[in-house]
């Protein structure tokens, strides 16, 4: 049996995050991208109406959603704007590495806070000379007595220097690689720890962008997440789900795009018609419908095979990577639909390609989803 | 005290509506929450965050389908639901004669209905249900205070606005400018879930066929006149005028 009906909580979900995003995202998203600012009333809004940290299990106080919950959520926000999406997913990003691997303990110390103010986590993988060779970590860690000593600069971390922790990955042996490294939550006080603001973003402005240097900072061994290493797993089990969400917000800017496009389609006039009569246009709005048809039903499937404890890294791998090709072809086409407007930021469209962008890169870029994929046709 | 909150599920507004032989096809558009009603639910809930003690009761007559306005509006705060389950399209006054014997079953101090349903467009159902319950009644109401064993309002007339003041129990039917719905939070989202939602049947309540019977049901479209005023500037002018006071009567 096969069945495509959301439950009457999921359409309630879909429902709360799109009267949110329209209400209380959209009329912000152009000035945030504009002035790089960080939207602190949309995240405070957000966790009023529990928008925010949605994963968080019941058992510490969360709402404990489906990753097709977040899904749904996901779409509404990046039809919205994906930088603002950014945040919250990156979040949750920070938030699932605790979910796969912490103890109940851990989980209490670390997530519990998360659902009690509008408070962010994040998930500090990447380094200034390493990407996607997540193997190869140049950070450290050294165990010393009951203490773990972190030392190193990861970067590209979003929310980093706002989160009330990070999740670093490091290397306690590097002749180990992939098996020399550990996952440690390193809370913000931490002596030792400084960030710094990354400016000059293409797209996704609104989301806050971090490098971290780590400087001899000490955490309590009870901070690393499993077992002496479980890192690298950890960090590649995370990224097979959160990948989802990526594809989510892709599907909602691919949804943006054809809106717009429609929208201006049936009002703008040339030749004595609107251009929606032309077929040129015509080709271009019935190429983001079925991409943005397929995204969304391969992002689905993914997140059902999340929900229901399948293997998903290769549903989750080409969900990440057709949903943003093909949410930034539907962009750049709607700048086509647009003409000189399409190129000017008086119009939304242009945001939703620079925005867009980045989810071909982040969270493992298309070429890494299609490494992924490739693996698992050979298999 | 306990408060009804009576409510419809109605298609949203930006919903695109087509009507065939066989009557308005609903295949495929989206429902909501009739706007009107979600007034009534947001103003009990102000009414207990006001520090009254109130229980909340959501109360619709309707398809299968109104279940999902039915937990939107516990999702907003109503306590309890209870939902006659019907695919007879009933008109109001017949709708107001089956959802009053709930209204009095539960033994209801207050009863909120939006003063407008989206659904028919009518504005029938709060008076009618005043009426067959022999209660006072304020329409359009765009302010409510309770007092012991009354309730003062402000509503539209169409000269202004007046205020009443009433006994209760009462019937009060809201529109905009009463409050400003708030979101259901995903929490509470999640809570609805365990609140009653009671069905009854609508052969419970001795309801016939209703009053009136849809005979046949049209799409409203603008029809265009394609006239066109010949002669130079100054008498196709005139022409227009004349035409627009005594053919368009719009001067």
């Amino acid at each position: 049996m096969i069945q495509f009906e959301l439950s009457d909580d999921q359409k309630q979900i879909q429902a709360l995050a799109r009267s949110f995003v329209r209400d209380n995202v959209i009329p912000v998203a152009a000035q945030h991208d504009r002035e790089e600012t960080y939207p602190a009333t949309v995240v405070e809004a957000a966790h009023a109406v529990g928008l925010l940290n949605v994963s968080v299990p019941e058992s510490v106080g969360g709402l404990g959603l489906s990753m097709l919950d977040e899904a749904l959520i996901g779409e509404e926000f990046g039809y919205g704007c994906m930088g603002i999406y950014t945040i919250l997913m990156a979040s949750e990003l920070g938030i699932m590495p605790l979910l796969l691997a912490a103890t109940q303990e851990q989980q209490e110390r670390f997530l519990g806070p998360l659902v009690e103010g509008p408070r962010l986590a994040a998930f500090a993988l990447s380094e200034p000379n390493n990407g996607s060779d997540a193997g190869g970590l140049r950070t450290r860690a050294v165990f010393d007595g009951d203490e773990i000593v972190i030392s190193g600069t990861k970067t590209w971390i979003s929310n980093g220097g706002l989160a009330d922790f990070n999740v670093v990955f490091a290397s306690f042996e590097p002749a180990l690689k992939h098996k020399g490294t550990v996952a440690v939550v390193v809370e913000k006080d931490r002596p030792g720890l400084s960030t710094n603001k990354l400016h000059g973003k293409l797209g996704q402005r609104a989301s806050p962008t971090y490098e971290m240097f780590f400087d001899d900072v000490r955490v309590p061994v009870s901070n690393m997440l499993g077992e002496k290493g479980d890192g690298f797993k950890i960090a590649m089990r995370t990224l097979d789900k959160t990948r989802i969400p990526v594809a989510a917000g892709a599907v909602g800017v691919l949804r943006r795009a054809l809106d717009e496009s429609r929208k201006y389609a049936n009002e703008r006039e040339a030749f004595g018609r609107t251009i929606a009569q032309f077929q040129a246009i015509q080709f271009k709005l019935a190429n983001m419908k079925i991409a943005l048809e397929t995204a969304r039903l391969q992002t689905w499937y993914a997140a059902w095979l999340a929900d229901t404890g399948r293997p998903h890294a290769e549903a989750a791998a080409i969900a990440k990577a057709y949903a943003s090709d093909s949410a930034f072809d539907a962009a750049q086409e709607a700048i086509n639909v647009f003409g000189g407007y399409g190129y000017m930021n008086e119009y939304p469209v242009e945001k939703l390609m620079r925005d867009v962008k980045l989810n071909q890169i982040f969270e493992g870029t298309n070429e890494i989803q299609r490494v992924v994929i490739a693996r698992h046709v050979l298999q | 005290m306990k408060l009804i909150t009576v409510l419809k599920q109605v298609p949203d507004a930006e919903a695109r509506i087509r009507a065939g032989a066989a009557g308005v096809d609903l295949d495929g558009v989206t429902f909501v929450i009739d706007g009107m009603d979600e007034y009534g639910v947001e103003e009990a809930i102000r009414l207990r965050e006001a520090g009254n003690e109130v229980e909340i009761v959501a109360l619709a007559l309707g398809p299968a389908r109104y279940e999902e306005a039915i937990r939107t509006a516990l999702a907003l705060g109503a306590d309890r639901a209870v939902h006659i389950e019907t695919d007879v399209d009933l008109d109001p006054i017949s709708q107001a004669r089956v959802l009053a014997q709930v209204v009095q079953q539960e033994g209801a101090d207050m009863v909120l209905v939006g003063g407008k349903q989206a659904d028919w467009d009518s504005a029938a159902l709060g008076p009618a249900l005043a009426e067959v319950l022999g209660w006072p009644h304020s329409d359009w109401t765009t302010k409510l205070e309770l007092a012991a064993g009354s309730v003062t309002v402000e509503h539209d007339t169409d000269d202004g606005h007046e205020s009443l003041s009433m006994p209760l129990p009462a019937v009060i039917t809201t529109q905009q400018g009463l409050n400003e719905p708030r979101y259901p939070t995903l929490p509470n989202i999640m809570k609805a879930k365990r609140k009653e939602l009671a069905k009854r049947a609508l052969d419970e309540f001795g309801a016939g066929a209703g009053l009136t019977q849809i005979t046949s049901q049209q799409i409203q479209t603008r029809e265009r006149l394609g006239k066109v005023i010949e002669g130079d500037a100054a008498s196709a002018a005139a022409e227009l005028v004349r035409l627009l006071q005594s053919e368009a009567k719009v001067l």
